[in-house]
């Protein structure tokens, strides 16, 4: 392909299954997710110091290209483990805060909206408090308004809980 | 005080909201709002387009199924969010999009397309309209021209703004445009609602136009929850449009309308008190009746989002289109059962009745899928040797049909 993947698995990992805590997998999330992510990268929708200037030079050919690649790698098992009583809390919070309504019951994700199911236990508590503060980009204000009602003490739970569950 | 002034001096004043008024801090998006409690965990939410666009080789294009004599095949792909469409008088087509934030010329070079980007960066362009060499855009807030187009497609410049100051609230809404030229020389444009069953201010809800002479806006009609197409008949010169019913209400209410504007008024279509003619909303309703307001001419379907809206007088189609309109849908996201995602053609009898018919089928493949559609039809052009185009933007791909004895 134009855009080489192995770029991208330099941090984001093996066949995209990160191994860092701060950086988010690639593997088995949605194509649309990942194209739409990189388009807002490249477009300045979405602003990170490491990820805007490696989407500046691609075309929206290499974005599909990158986002069919890496979801179709199979998704690792997470590194991190929940703590037993936040893994016990998670469900009912992720129906309460609506996130399985759009992320899907599994929490896989689809479409342009992202597999939680595994991720990286720093990175999904970075966005979700972005969110919250109305800093992280939002396709149409629909995850903003969502984490409003998070306290520090939910997003704690829920990305516990969240980075521990095995995709599936 | 009530919560609307409160939060009206909170935004004003730039305070901090307290705490038990925390939600208006981020309001949902407008899709959800107007959301039942007993629909709070209801799965339907509208479909993202692919921003990055996909290429019609990946996709089931053969599948598209239009009447016997008539052609649809691909003119052009690889324009993201491909919406709305003008053409040129030499030829030029212009495409616009909303996310994207851009608007494009496509040239076609022997058979072959070129697409060029005119403009990037404009606050949700949805609307483009041409004439006597002129492009207009119309973003959120404004009105700009572009002069001579034609001749500086490299090189288009700034325009020269025609209105500003359209979006003063800066708030969610149905706040992109829809922009065509009238016959009476003057520029027509939605200001859609600003959510899905929230009271407008006076400008809002409603088709206005502005004379690009002088700048001076009148209103056309009132309580039009958001068209995104019109055009005049060609006999008649009525304007006609279409209107996207709210959400929220179930599956089989409201619908979709087609209205007419009958010469020298200025009717009130209901929103937010009534819907399609005869259906008074549960909150806004109460107390009122439907029979104060305009009728449509046509309903057209419940969530089958109505988008471009053209007359045809071109001269390839059989002689029983001349006069008929096209209806593009875009097809449904609040309902559990899908539909639309077609292009439709609407006749009318020697009263000038409406009744509408599909044209174009076949991009739905599983009305209980999510998504349920492989492409989502926007808007319609009718192109000088009489062939039509048509837009997708979940695919940024342009469509033609053509036909042949």
């Amino acid at each position: 392909m134009a855009a080489d993947s192995a770029v991208c698995v330099a941090c984001h990992g093996p066949d995209g299954n990160s191994v860092n805590p701060a950086v988010p997998s690639l593997a088995a999330q949605p194509a649309q997710f990942l194209s739409t992510s990189l388009y807002m990268f490249r477009e300045g929708n979405r602003k990170d110091p490491q990820m805007s200037p490696m989407a500046k030079g691609l075309s929206n050919a290499d974005l599909n290209e990158l986002g069919a690649y890496f979801s179709k790698q199979k998704a690792a098992p997470p590194r991190h483990k929940s703590s037993v009583e936040n893994a016990a809390a998670g469900p009912g919070l992720a129906k309460k805060f609506n996130c399985s309504q759009c992320h899907g019951p599994a929490l896989l994700g689809q479409q342009h909206i992202p597999r939680l199911a595994g991720q990286q236990y720093e990175y999904l508590g970075v966005q979700l408090r972005g969110f919250k503060a109305g800093t992280r980009a939002d396709i149409d204000g629909n995850m903003t308004s969502a984490a409003q009602a998070l306290t520090d003490k939910d997003i704690e739970v829920l990305v516990d809980y969240l980075a521990g569950l095995v995709a599936q | 005080m009530n919560r609307v002034v409160a939060a009206a001096i909170a935004a004003a004043f730039a305070v901090p909201v307290m705490a038990q008024d925390k939600p208006a801090a981020a309001p949902p998006p407008s899709w959800q709002q107007g959301k039942p409690a007993a629909l709070q965990e209801s799965t339907l939410h509208p479909f993202a387009p692919h921003l990055t666009g996909r290429p019609a080789k990946d996709l089931p294009v053969d599948t598209l199924k239009v009447p016997a004599g008539f052609k649809v095949e691909v003119w052009a792909d690889g324009i993201p969010e491909a919406r709305s469409l003008a053409l040129g008088d030499k030829g030029t087509v212009f495409v616009s999009n909303r996310n994207a934030k851009s608007v494009y010329a496509v040239l076609d070079k022997g058979g072959k397309r070129e697409v060029k980007t005119l403009f990037t960066g404009l606050d949700a362009p949805n609307g483009i309209a041409f004439n006597k060499g002129t492009l207009y855009v119309a973003e959120r807030g404004r009105i700009t021209r572009h002069d001579g187009i034609e001749g500086k497609l490299d090189s288009p410049g700034e325009g020269k703004v025609v209105v500003d100051n359209l979006d003063p609230s800066r708030a969610a809404g149905h706040f992109w445009k829809f922009l065509a030229m009238g016959p009476d020389g003057k520029l027509y444009f939605n200001i859609g609602a600003p959510g899905n069953i929230v009271m407008p201010n006076y400008t809002q809800a409603s088709i206005m136009r502005v004379d690009p002479a002088n700048g001076v806006l009148e209103t056309v009609a009132r309580g039009v929850r958001n068209s995104v197409g019109f055009d005049w008949h060609p006999k008649t010169k009525e304007l006609w449009f279409t209107n996207h019913g709210r959400d929220w209400l179930g599956d089989n209410s409201p619908n979709d309308t087609l209205h007419r504007v009958a010469a020298k008024t200025v009717p009130n279509f209901g929103y937010p008190f009534c819907h399609q003619g005869d259906t008074l909303d549960p909150e806004y309703g109460k107390n009122r009746s439907c029979a104060e307001f305009a009728k449509p001419a046509l309903k057209l379907g419940a969530h089958i989002a109505p988008l471009g809206m053209r007359f045809y007088t071109g001269k390839m189609f059989p002689a029983e289109y001349q006069n008929n309109a096209f209806i593009a849908m875009h097809g449904s996201w609040n309902r559990t059962t899908k539909q639309g995602y077609n292009v439709m053609r609407v006749t009318f009898d020697e009263k000038g009745q409406p009744k509408m018919q599909p044209f174009v089928t076949g991009f739905m493949t599983d009305e209980k899928a999510d998504p349920p559609m492989w492409g989502r039809p926007v808007d319609l052009l009718v192109m000088k040797d009489g062939s039509m185009l048509f837009s997708d933007d979940y695919n940024g791909i342009i469509y033609r049909v053509t036909y042949s004895k």
